[in-house]
Parts: structure tokens; sequence; C-alpha cells
């Protein structure tokens, strides 16, 4: 199963990248685990120095901006 | 126990310019509320449609010098888009209020759960969903906005 971790410390901006992740997975119908990261001891501990970041199946896929629906769709059919 | 440093997220984020239509109905001052609550947010810097009918130099090379242009339009008259066409000006993304359900007047009234579904739409990239490519205003888009050249 599709694993997608969003890291980042709970700011507007995170959440709306969850949302976003949380929407390609209802359109593209699959099954995928959603988890968000909060703790900055392991957002740092994974190399993320820029939240919010978006790791799909533990690769990071996006660093500091929030991809939208659509590249999400594609980062996960890709 | 160490404070959480805000997230610094937003720096890698594309120069993006939004003109609402600003319109008198209620969409329309939706449209100017949402493209505040954007710009507070980080996603990129509300501009003046009404400025840009007047065809304003500087305004017009910002627009086209973005990495993408939303335009944002209240109803179906779709004049912000008009605006913007009419000087040269392509929209990366375009949102219609009216089209994510609200429905335009009598009422000037509105709910903050009204401007939170533009913004979602916004953020969700909902105005280019069709779009394949890379975010663009009318230069094509300058990559990802990061300085990494495009290569991201």
């Amino acid at each position: 199963m599709t694993k997608i971790e969003i890291l980042g410390t709970g700011c507007a901006k995170c959440k709306r990248l969850f949302a976003n992740a949380e929407q390609a997975v209802k359109d593209l119908k699959i099954t995928a685990e959603i988890v968000k990261v909060e703790d900055l001891a392991e957002i740092v501990g994974r190399g993320v120095m820029l939240p919010p970041a978006l790791f799909i199946n533990s690769e990071i896929r996006a660093e500091g901006r929030i991809p939208d629906v659509n590249e999400i769709r594609k980062m996960l059919t890709g | 126990m160490a404070e959480k440093p805000p997230c610094t997220c937003g720096s890698n984020e594309p120069k993006r310019i939004i003109f609402p239509c600003a319109g008198q109905a209620n969409v329309g001052q939706l449209t100017n509320l949402a493209a505040i609550q954007l710009t507070e947010e980080g996603y990129g810097s509300i501009a003046c449609a009404s400025l840009l009918a007047t065809g304003a130099e500087n305004l017009v090379a910002n627009a086209m010098n973005a990495d993408e242009v939303v335009v944002i339009d209240g109803c179906p008259m779709l004049c912000a888009k008009k605006i913007a066409g009419a000087q040269g000006i392509a929209a990366g993304q375009h949102v219609v209020v009216t089209e994510l359900g609200i429905t335009k007047g009598p009422s000037k009234s509105y709910t903050n759960g009204d401007i939170e579904k533009i913004v979602a739409a916004c953020w969700k990239g909902e105005g280019r969903k069709n779009d394949t490519t890379k975010p663009a205003g009318k230069t094509g888009g300058k990559g990802n906005g990061c300085g990494c050249g495009g290569s991201c």
C-alpha cells in the first residue's frame, strides 16, 4: 500500500498539502495511508529543512512548497 | 521545551500574481477576500484587476514575469479573465466562484466557509485541473520559483 507522509509543524500550508494529498488519493480511487509527521526532531532527522515536505513511499517528492492535486496525482501514478 | 519554529514554507512557491474580479455582488467580494487570504498564506500576491484594465505598464510587466497568473472571477461574466486577456495575459489558473457551488446574490452575505472554499480551490489547483503542464503565466513559467532554474 502506498504510504504518503506530510512533514510539517502543522501550519496552514501543511494542512493544505495534507488536503491536496487526500484529494489526489480520492480522485485516483487508490488505497493509501496518509500520515502527518509533526515532530520537529523527526522532520529534521529526515533531512527536511524547509517544510512542508511530501514523502511518497519514504521518498521525498516535494519540499518547501505545496504541490497541487494534479501534481500529486501524477506523482502517485508516475 | 523548545518552541516550534514557524513553517518557512512559501519561499519555494512559484511567483504568482492573483487578480480577483472584486465585483459588487457577493461572489465578486468573495474573490477579493479569498485573494487577500491567499496572499497572507504565501500563495501569491494580490493585484488590482481594475488597474490592469487601464493597461498600467508596470502591472502588465509584473503579470508577464510571474510564474503563474491566477484569475478569480465571481461569476460566469468572467470580467477579470477578459481584462487579463485584453492585456495579453493568459491565466495559468482560473477559478470561478459560482462553479464552486456558491450562489450569486441577491444577498451580500457570505461565510468564512465560502472564503475557505475558494482559497482551497486555488491551493488545490482546481482552476487548472486539466492542465498537465507546470504552472505558467504569459512567459510560460520559470520553473518552480525555487531558484534552481527549473531543474527540480
